[in-house]
């Protein structure tokens, strides 16, 4: 075996032999996992809407305080020291201990993963992307463990360090309260912050909400200026005072990155737009046979149209893409403000109450997909029985089904100008195309159909 | 096998020269804070010096080369609490192309009944004498010594000194210090004693005042 991999082996197996080390390495990311879990227990889909805040937590003290506390004991006491006499390069210790804490990382990271498995989270929508959001983070942490671990003189002086970074972080740089939560000046600053952008790129890899690959530069810029600056202030010995300027590579690079972000107008909290493909309208309307031919017009759709509709591929009501509560279910206290606000502000909406129904009722339909895309959680899933409800008052009966139907299998048709006049109901403006909300307009229409149609019972559970 | 030549790191050490041959025991001797361990850790590779050439076995000091062929104990440094004197000299002789076998040397130093147990548990004797151990994995022809006996009981310390004697009589070069008097007569076939960062006498022990030149600090 080499040096490197004994070493490495080395420092694995003291490492659970330290029970502090298990402590902190091992159940503390569980209990974060399992905080997260009690505080958004009303998410229709657990875990998965938070899998970057906690992935993030349990990078973060690992590499802040793990790996520093296990670099400067071993020094206190000489061990370093001890290492520089034999006959290898230094970068063998370095790599070693960090390819270590990488392994515990991991481990770490499989057994949060296992107890969030336990607790209903699904599969994530980009596990490639989370690996490299995951080693890009883990690289960006690290590089700033390894600062820590040459700037301080001993362990208790990690933890002080470790805190001014940890909590701030936590805090007002997006981790362990979500960005769109703090206010705009809090937002600006995050972007000075790693966290935000590790964040960032775990949950726009693991739910596919997003573009990662900004986060995962910025975090590589941050790490490589970890590195220069760690590299600049090793030390073997803690008798040997480094130079602390080299700190100023590792914060320049994250004034850079944050002045970069906050230039490019990224800083304030991104809209989160759920863009996940939901098929076309074929997916869901196949004709059975050969024969039966689209209707013309909406107003020619009929039972036999209807009837090819495969309500089975819809997603569920209970998943992440078009949710709809339960007809039992109480929203939180907290969310009843707002769908108030909204169904009070239904009947005045101008593109509401327009002349053409199928406009109409499509236009109705976008104020359930928007929360969706926006991912705005408890809220999206009690809007759509809202919208059920109104466009069963604005349309006539004997319409509403060959309009849902008509929307249902024309999702591009039509005008999408009302997804950007939501303010009436204290919805954000949706950016970028409109796609993503035509795709879930289609969604709900078909799920307000089988209602109808009697196709999809939803029974009180 | 071990060569300095004007060695200096002011304000520690000045102008310190001197050789140590292959099979020889060399002392270097002086009060606290003479420049004794800064000598040792500039030959070790541990301090960048400003002025000075030193070799170990023909290699420039602190090059790979010259820490193969390089064993140390020095003051101030420990493993991990919960590593094995097995494991650790199994980690040591990973670093070393012909390493001397594991079990071979925890039952040269003592420690064969004692080659599981955490290093925390083990007593001060049991730990010098695992350092030494480790010192010995590579099977270097240069063994360096700071203060070994430092802290040690009899017992610890007369093993200790059968451990260099017979260290020296395997043809290896050992560069000792210490601030013991009858130790260096002991031990060594030279010394040197230093003070305020200066050499200020080598030759056998027996032909110097030892004490008079340490304690008089010139």
């Amino acid at each position: 075996m080499s040096a490197l991999l004994r070493l490495t082996a080395l420092g694995l197996v003291l490492n659970f032999r330290n029970r502090a080390a298990i402590l902190y390495g091992y159940l503390f990311p569980l209990i974060f996992l399992v905080a997260f879990w009690a505080v958004y227990r009303s998410d229709p889909v657990p875990l998965i809407l938070h899998i970057g805040q906690f992935l993030t937590v349990t990078i973060l003290g690992s590499a802040c305080f793990g790996l520093p506390t296990t670099i400067v004991s071993e020094r206190e006491r000489g061990v370093w020291r001890r290492y520089l006499l034999l006959p290898a390069r230094g970068w063998v210790f370095v790599a070693s201990v960090l390819a270590a804490r990488l392994v515990l990382l991991i481990s770490a990271v499989g057994l949060q993963w296992a107890l969030a498995f336990g607790f209903g989270m699904p599969w994530v929508a980009h596990p490639w992307a989370l690996a490299v959001a995951f080693l890009a983070a883990s690289a960006a942490f690290l590089a700033l463990g390894m600062v820590i671990a040459m700037l301080v003189d001993n362990v208790p002086a990690v933890q002080a360090l470790g805190q001014c970074i940890f909590l701030p972080m936590l805090m007002i740089g997006g981790v362990a309260v979500r960005l769109e939560s703090l206010p705009d000046w809090a937002q600006k600053a995050s972007a000075f912050f790693p966290g935000r952008y590790a964040v960032e790129a775990l949950q726009s890899a693991a739910t596919g909400t997003g573009q990662a690959g900004y986060d995962i530069i910025m975090l590589l810029l941050i790490a490589l200026a970890g590195v220069v600056a760690a590299a600049g202030l090793f030390r073997w010995d803690r008798q040997f005072h480094p130079n602390r300027a080299w700190v100023a590579v590792a914060l320049a690079m994250w004034v850079a990155v944050g002045a970069w972000t906050v230039t490019r107008g990224h800083a304030s909290a991104p809209q989160q737009i759920d863009a996940k493909a939901v098929g076309e309208a074929a997916d869901y309307a196949a004709p059975h046979v050969a024969e039966a031919a689209p209707p013309p017009s909406w107003q020619q759709a009929g039972d036999r149209d209807f009837a090819t509709i495969a309500y089975d591929r819809l997603p569920p009501d209970e998943g992440i893409v078009s949710p709809v509560a339960r007809p039992d279910e109480e929203p939180d206290a907290v969310i009843e403000p707002q769908l108030t606000r909204i169904q009070s502000a239904l009947p005045g909406w101008a593109p509401g109450n327009v002349s053409d129904p199928v406009q109409r009722a499509r236009n109705l339909l976008t104020v359930a997909a928007v929360p969706d895309i926006l991912q705005m959680e408890q809220v999206e899933r009690f809007v759509p029985r809202l919208l059920f409800a109104r466009l069963q008052t604005v349309i006539p009966p004997r319409d509403l089904p060959k309009i849902l139907y008509w929307i249902a299998t024309h999702p591009d048709d039509g005008d999408g100008a009302a997804m950007h006049q939501l303010s009436a109901f204290g919805l954000p403006d949706v950016t970028g195309p409109q796609k993503p909300v035509r795709g879930r307009v289609m969604l709900y229409a078909f799920k307000l159909l089988g209602r109808l149609d009697g196709k999809i019972v939803t029974a009180p559970r | 096998m071990i060569s300095i030549r004007h060695l200096s790191l002011r304000p520690w050490v000045q102008d310190v020269s001197f050789d140590v041959a292959a099979g020889e025991v060399f002392g270097l001797l002086g009060a606290n804070g003479a420049g004794k361990t800064t000598t040792v850790e500039c030959l070790l590779g541990l301090r960048r010096f400003g002025e000075g050439r030193l070799t170990v076995a023909g290699e420039a000091t602190g090059s790979v080369a010259a820490r193969a062929a390089t064993g140390a104990v020095l003051q101030a440094t420990a493993l991990q609490d919960k590593v094995t004197p097995r494991e650790a000299l199994a980690l040591y002789a990973a670093f070393h192309a012909r390493p001397l076998g594991v079990e071979t040397l925890l039952t040269r130093f003592g420690l064969t009944q004692k080659r599981d147990a955490a290093y925390e548990t083990l007593s001060g004797g049991q730990k010098q004498r695992l350092q030494l151990a480790l010192a010995f994995i590579g099977d270097p022809k240069v063994l360096v010594l700071d203060e070994p006996t430092a802290g040690l009981d009899v017992a610890a310390r007369r093993a200790l000194h059968e451990d260099i004697v017979a260290a020296k009589a395997e043809g290896r070069a050992v560069l000792i210090t210490t601030h013991d008097m009858d130790e260096a007569r002991a031990l060594c076939d030279r010394v040197a004693v230093m003070a305020g960062g200066r050499i200020v006498a080598t030759d056998v022990p027996g032909a110097l005042a030892l004490e008079h030149l340490i304690l008089g600090g010139a």
